[in-house]
């Protein structure tokens, strides 16, 4: 069978009224889903999957790729509004999305939000479309070696997100290598740090961290300082973002799509480092260098392409290989197998017409995901008219009620607590977040394909420059760290020759 | 989630309001605890089972994950609960069969728990990738003899890491820990995953886990740990290789209480996973998932499980593999 032919029978399999219904459906139950802070996409895709069971494959699946599409959008509403990202993805979104609200501008940083998400999504279905086979085998060249030097390279965002002090930066990034350590070893097995405490032996629970660190502050920052501005509204700004904006931003868009993509091929990163890393290049490529982190419109558009981007591909690996990329990609491998269906190579034999179907259900919920981001930014805006004294009483409800949803563990809030202390005591200080988080993720990453590629090769450091993958980070990673050190240098013979003008 | 908190907070309530009501069991809903994640093996399994199961009990089932520390987390909260059997837990071989045996420190033991009803098995098989140039057992022994063979886990302490060795030592290798290295990784997919991009040689795991890899052509299945064939994989049995101390090397699925559970309730819950087990819808969803639906009364279940742990605890300590810290 042609291609056509394909796309001839998984149109019959998905052109009718329940299919795209499901999906429809999909994308409210997910942008609904990410936009509450604590309901993560993975536990509204997880939610969802009993109901697929009644329904044919291919309308359960649409419906639970359109909670996925919809849900690492909807995670950026709350970034936005009220500093809390409603999923870990969309954590990057924070650091520019949040000032714009602060300034009153959310309506733009909202509406940018969504046309970067929409490109992005695109960007992503159309490679999964047409560069799944070649991707899919991109994805298995990754060993624990080649890993290892991505995630180094990945680790040199850390300065693109250090704010004013890089020193500042760092030592944040220390302190979330530091906890992250909790937890079991993974080659011992042997508790690290866990005080004898079976809570501890899971490590600290990652959403309670996620939101402990952004929205707690927050809410501490509003009792600590009352009469600030207490009743003062926001509101939703100048309403949309303008074509002008959105073509200005638009190589950060595809950039941060095409970084997306890979990322999102490979089984095992997820959609933060990508969001991080889209986040820091566009930072780093933009003239306007100094504004980001402080209401720069185009690092929204590229944090959320970067998470966007990884939303498509990550049904790579899962679709042509049968390996799930991420959490949610594992649920969703689950509805494939209750009604009897393998992903993996063979399925695009047996199961060609579904396949097909599938992609044109994608395609089609890049276009569902605008017209109900959109509605969902008009609902959502009022948020953003709530008085504080109202707003930040309910954020702290919602926000143990969701870290406690988790894992229906007290313990979890607790963790929320410590950390929401911690992060009021950074804020306070100038310390930025956004590295403790980034450490916080890659760190454990780091730690264990380093580990499993020493067994590999039984302790010979040689395996980490085995392959041509590990040559290119290393070189990366080599330039990278060589542009920081002379941006660091040039900008220290600036501020003596300020010095010395000053004082002439 | 909303719903399932709800439901808990209301059976508490409940619970306190008729705590000394004498009413006839079950009265209120009944909290299931599940210790592992969203979306995993065990919570499709219990999910899939709680439909039937929520009938035959005739009041609602609130299922909860209690995720965290390999399935401990949720264990401990059913170990502490009152064993009115208003709290049950999904015990899983991970959780009350192998950590137990594995694990030093493990804050609960088999003894905190009686185990109402086993419904799952799920066969264990090893596999390999077609690189590896292995079609067998024997050559798969033969290479390990050679040395610079490896084999992948779920992590240490995982019925994956336990599986492999007992395979190991029971083909004839006398020590299995150095004669072959263990790769371990963050989760069951990521362990299939090893073996596909080469980092490690060889895998056993459960057969649900590598199925659509063994159909697609991109592993190869060297042997079932069961009597017979598994349907799908053209690989020996354990009974064909002359291995048949290996029939006890399976996963499994259960139902536990807390230790103190009252025989009638006991009793109770055999009858209702008798009716659930025979459900049509239930018995195609888990078969399709490459699951054997086996029901064990409460004695069977405990011998089962007992029987599961001793073996295990015996070739840890043997080996010297237990974690201590």
């Amino acid at each position: 069978m042609s291609i056509f032919d394909n796309l001839v029978a998984g149109l019959g399999l998905v052109a009718n009224f329940e299919a795209f219904l499901s999906l429809f459906i999909g994308v409210i139950i997910g942008t609904i889903g990410g936009a509450v802070p604590g309901m993560s996409v993975t536990m509204t895709v997880a939610l969802t999957l009993p109901f697929t069971f009644a329904m044919t494959p291919i309308t359960g699946i649409l419906l639970l790729l359109g909670v996925y599409k919809g849900g690492v959008f909807g995670g950026s509403i709350p970034a936005i509004l009220i500093k809390t990202p409603g999923t870990p993805a969309s954590s990057a979104t924070v650091m520019d999305g949040y000032p714009m609200a602060e300034k009153g501008e959310a309506g733009r940083a909202l509406g940018m939000a969504l046309w970067a998400s929409c490109t992005a999504d695109l960007i992503s279905n159309l490679s999964l479309i047409l560069f799944a086979g070649f991707l899919a085998s991109f994805a298995l060249s990754f060993r624990p070696p080649e890993f290892f030097t991505l995630i180094l390279f990945s680790l040199t965002i850390i300065s693109g997100v250090s704010g004013k002090s890089m020193l500042r930066g760092a030592f944040s990034a220390v302190m979330g290598l530091l906890l992250a350590t909790v937890g079991l070893d993974l080659v011992y097995g042997t508790n690290r740090f866990t005080f004898g405490d079976p809570n501890l032996m899971g490590g600290l629970n990652f959403i309670a961290v996620l939101i402990g660190l952004f929205a707690i502050p927050e809410i501490l920052s509003v009792v600590w300082k009352p009469g600030d501005a207490h009743d003062r509204t926001r509101g939703l700004g100048k309403n949309w973002v303008t074509f002008a904006e959105y073509k200005r931003s638009f190589k950060s868009i595809v950039r941060g799509s095409v970084i997306g993509v890979v990322l999102g091929s490979i089984p095992g990163i997820g959609a933060a480092p990508s969001a991080f890393l889209s986040y820091s290049e566009a930072r780093r490529k933009s003239p306007k260098k100094e504004n980001f982190g402080k209401g720069e419109i185009e690092g929204v558009a590229a944090a959320e392409a970067g998470n966007n981007g990884v939303a498509g591909a990550t049904l790579i690996p899962l679709l042509s290989l049968g390996i799930p990329g991420d959490v949610i990609t594992a649920i969703i491998i689950g509805a494939f197998m209750i009604h009897g269906l393998q992903p993996g190579p063979m399925m695009f034999v047996t199961n060609a017409d579904l396949i097909y179907g599938l992609f044109i259900g994608l395609i089609v919920s890049s276009v569902f995901l605008f017209f109900i981001g959109s509605a969902a930014i008009r609902v959502f805006k009022f948020v953003a008219d709530v008085p504080r004294s109202i707003l930040f009483p309910s954020i702290l409800v919602l926000c143990v009620y969701g870290v406690f949803a988790v894992n229906n563990n007290i313990f979890d809030v607790g963790v929320m607590f410590a950390m929401g202390a911690l992060g009021f005591v950074m804020l306070r200080n100038d310390i930025p977040a956004a590295p403790f988080l980034i450490a916080y993720i890659l760190g454990p990453m780091l730690e264990d394909n380093f580990r499993q590629a020493m067994l590999m090769s039984g302790g010979s450091p040689w395996i980490l420059v085995s392959s041509p993958i590990t040559w290119v980070f290393w070189g990366l990673t080599a330039l990278t760290v060589t542009a920081i050190v002379r941006a660091g240098i040039k900008a220290g013979r600036n501020a003596v020759q300020k010095a010395v003008t000053e004082e002439g | 989630m909303k719903l399932s908190t709800l439901g808990l907070a209301s059976a508490l309530t409940l619970g306190l309001a008729a705590g000394s009501a004498l009413a006839e069991y079950p009265d209120r809903p009944v909290n299931m605890v599940i210790p592992y994640g969203a979306g995993g093996a065990t919570d499709i399994s219990a999910r899939t089972i709680s439909e039937p199961l929520g009938k035959a009990v005739g009041q609602p089932l609130v299922m909860s994950n209690i995720a965290g520390a390999g399935g401990a987390t949720g264990s401990v909260a059913v170990q502490n609960a009152t064993g009115d059997g208003y709290t049950m837990l999904f015990a899983r071989v991970g959780t009350h069969s192998v950590s137990p045996a594995m694990k030093a420190t493990l804050p609960y033991t088999l003894d905190d728990f009686r185990f109402v009803a086993v419904y799952e098995i799920n066969p264990i098989v090893c596999v390999t990738s077609p690189r590896s140039g292995i079609t067998s057992m024997e050559e798969l022994i033969a290479k390990i003899g050679d040395g610079g063979i490896s084999y992948s886990s779920a992590g240490v302490g995982s019925l994956h890491q336990l599986s492999a060795v007992m395979i190991m030592r029971e083909f004839g290798i006398q020590d299995p820990l150095s004669a072959a290295t263990h790769i371990p990784q963050k989760s069951g997919g990521a362990a299939a995953t090893a073996i596909l991009n080469g980092t490690a040689t060889f895998l056993c795991t459960n057969s649900s886990a590598v199925a659509s890899f063994v159909t697609g052509g991109q592993l190869i299945p060297l042997m079932v740990t069961t009597e017979n064939r598994v349907e799908g994989f053209d690989a020996p049995s354990a009974a064909e290789l002359g291995r048949p101390s290996l029939h006890q090397l399976v996963g499994w699925t259960g139902i536990a209480s807390p230790d103190d559970l009252p025989d009638d309730v006991a009793a109770k819950w055999s009858d209702w996973m008798a009716d659930a087990t025979q459900d049509a819808q239930f018995r195609e969803r888990m078969e399709a998932r490459g699951s054997i639906i086996k029901l064990m009364s409460p004695e069977e279940a405990n011998a089962f499980i007992r029987g599961q742990y001793d073996t295990f605890r015996t070739l840890v300590d043997e080996l010297g593999m237990r974690i201590e810290g």
